[in-house]
């Protein structure tokens, strides 16, 4: 399956050496939206959370590609998962291995065509990217907040992001668009503002999380608090639990992919059968290591006679090991539990007395997509979010694309979904401003 | 091919015409919506098309015909009873596992229930059997068994009588010669090449 071994290579990019560079870089070429530049939007006024906190300013980190129109009605707001951040497209620096998460949907020329649409995307509050969360400082001491946090929700998420629009001049959301947490806020979008939003694009999401994903979302919570450098939550910036923080990372990838793409992809592959760089694993000893009497302590493979048995054997564990070790570079521990427990609180049937009742209001035209193999947010949580669409009488359509990628697909490089979303996008009949029942 | 064309827009007038104006429509193996796409030009109806495949969902998604990709019983199970004007079951019947179900989920979600399908005792098949002793092939069955789709070929009587069988009532139908354009004016069940009904409980 071509589009399979697409984001293998994507996949394995990630702990192969990378690969020569090609004689003209990449970011310079025409259908890629190139260097691109973070921005920071500020709210200066106080920001009330859901549950009555209030910052006194909150500071939302962004990348935009592409213009907005004289009509500002061309602007297609991503929202991104758990762990991804405002950086969906382009290189922020000729330097950068990888280009932004989504840059193979996103670009002049691709499925969310930047020569058409004004794309923004921004880091979520509570994140740890550059918009405020945990990890800012408090302007009452200069502490990171830590706990003292307010409760995030996606509702924030959404509010927040809606005050960047507002901000950036937007008139109305042509689309917006996210997959997994993402398709979360998305879906609250078009609940929370129906005029204002008139497309909706959900990928690999729910409306509520079944008991499996909140225990995931919960074993990731416990190993990072039950980490001794936890110190709840007040751990320095150079510190932290980055131990409970790399497993709770190498856990929930295994939910991202599937039994038949981990099989592939690694089998029972020893990492003795495979020429491998070997810097690789001297990375995996962290920083941050608990002291050797924690029971986390194998996770640091230490050179002991009887612990050689459970250092690294498999291709998978080096994999898993890397995907821990890189995450805990680039991610806050105490973001990652406000914003699971956001994913776990977001429960959109109990939240407006039922699904069609939350989507009432909803004025956008909708796709849902589902992945065969996600078994995160099954094909049939996405089903139904389309068909509760469908029945408060809403113009909504559900595709679903087989693959055996787990959770992740809604990242693949697929035709098949570019021609999807592009279509979507793209077609030029006026959607009804009203669907009534 | 342009035969075949010709014959699907017939198919398309004649719903077009049964179909009433502003109502909610449901077509069951919806394709790539064209028979939506024309009810909501012509008819200006809330259309929703159910299909399984990938590739006809996205071309009902590109010319905006809202569509469900998943098994048509699953979806109507999902709706309460009178949520659609109309069902049509356009050229699918014949390919349904179970078509007394699916008729009568229809049934449920629906005032009415618009069927069209293939006579399959037309003539010309019933000649293909009788003297070739084989399995039709033809502008409408066009491969032979062993490329064909997985088939539950119905005659006129066959579907009338299922129809008595079930007390459905049949409120209107259209019987056409081989051609799929001549009003069948006699013996339907081995003149007509192509037969469209409209039924209600």
């Amino acid at each position: 399956m071509a589009i399979a071994s697409l984001l293998f290579h994507r996949m394995t990019d990630e702990i192969e050496a990378p690969s020569a560079p090609a004689s003209a870089p990449r970011y310079l070429a025409a259908d890629e939206v190139g260097l691109v530049t973070s921005q920071d939007f500020v709210y200066p006024r106080a920001f009330t959370f859901k549950n009555g906190q209030q910052l006194s300013g909150l500071a939302l980190r962004y990348e935009t590609y592409g213009t907005l129109n004289a009509t500002r009605d061309n602007a297609v707001l991503i929202c991104h998962a758990l762990s991804g951040n405002h950086h969906a497209a382009g290189w922020n620096s000729p330097a950068d291995k990888k280009p932004g998460w989504w840059n193979n949907l996103i670009g002049p020329g691709k499925a969310v065509d930047t020569r058409r649409f004004f794309v923004i995307c921004a880091n979520v509050p509570g994140g740890c990217s550059g918009s405020t969360g945990p990890s800012s400082p408090n302007p009452a001491t200069g502490e990171p907040y830590g706990l003292r946090f307010p409760a995030l929700t996606i509702l924030d998420m959404v509010r927040a992001q809606k005050l960047l629009l507002d901000h950036l001049g937007v008139a109305e959301l042509h689309t917006v668009i996210g997959g997994s947490m993402g398709g979360m806020t998305a879906m609250l979008f078009a609940i929370e503002f129906p005029r204002f939003t008139r497309r909706l694009l959900a990928m690999a999401t729910t409306a509520r999380e079944g008991a499996q994903a909140i225990a995931f979302n919960e074993v990731g919570r416990q190993a990072i608090m039950q980490d001794p450098a936890w110190l709840n939550g007040d751990y320095p910036r150079d510190g932290g639990p980055r131990v409970g923080l790399a497993i709770a990372r190498m856990m929930a990838h295994i939910t991202y992919l599937s039994d038949a793409s981990m099989e592939r992809k690694f089998g029972r592959r020893t990492i003795q059968s495979r020429a491998q760089s070997p810097q690789l694993h001297s990375e995996l000893p962290a920083s941050g290591a608990p002291p050797s009497d924690s029971p986390l302590s194998t996770l640091n493979s230490q050179p002991s006679a009887a612990a050689a048995d459970f250092n690294i054997q498999f291709e998978v564990e080096s994999y898993l090991r890397h995907q821990g070790q890189t995450f805990i570079n680039r991610f806050d521990a105490n973001s990652y539990l406000y914003i699971t427990r956001a994913l776990d609180q977001f429960d959109l049937d109990h939240a407006y007395g039922s699904l069609e009742q939350a989507f009432a209001p909803v004025q956008a035209e909708s796709l849902v997509v589902g992945f065969t193999s996600d078994w995160l947010f099954p094909p049939e949580q996405n089903r139904a979010i389309a068909l509760a669409l469908l029945r408060a009488g809403k113009r909504a359509s559900y595709a679903e694309l087989a693959t055996d990628l787990g959770h992740d697909s809604f990242l693949l490089e697929s035709e098949e979904l570019y021609a999807l979303v592009r279509g979507f996008l793209e077609r030029d009949q006026p959607y009804a401003s009203d669907f009534a029942i | 091919m342009t035969q075949l064309v010709e014959k699907r827009t017939v198919d398309m007038q004649i719903i077009g015409d049964w179909v009433e104006p502003s109502t909610r429509v449901l077509d069951l193996g919806c394709g790539r919506g064209e028979l939506l796409d024309y009810l909501v030009q012509t008819k200006q109806v809330s259309a929703l098309g159910v299909d399984l495949d990938f590739g006809k969902i996205t071309a009902c998604v590109r010319r905006g015909v809202p569509a469900y990709q998943g098994d048509m019983i699953a979806c109507m199970a999902s709706f309460p009873a009178r949520h659609f004007d109309r069902v049509i079951c356009s050229r699918t019947v014949q390919e349904l596992h179970a078509p007394a179900s699916v008729i009568a989920e229809a049934l449920r979600v629906a005032r009415s229930v618009t069927v069209g399908f293939v006579n399959h005792a037309f003539w010309k098949n019933r000649l293909d059997l009788l003297v070739r002793g084989r399995k039709a092939r033809n502008a409408v069955y066009t491969t032979p068994w062993a490329e064909s789709r997985p088939a539950n070929p119905v005659s006129v009587a066959d579907f009338e009588d299922f129809c008595t069988a079930q007390g459905i009532r049949i409120t209107r139908r259209a019987l056409l010669m081989g051609d799929w354009k001549t009003p069948c004016p006699a013996l339907p069940n081995l003149l007509a090449g192509y037969a469209l009904y409209d039924l209600t409980r």
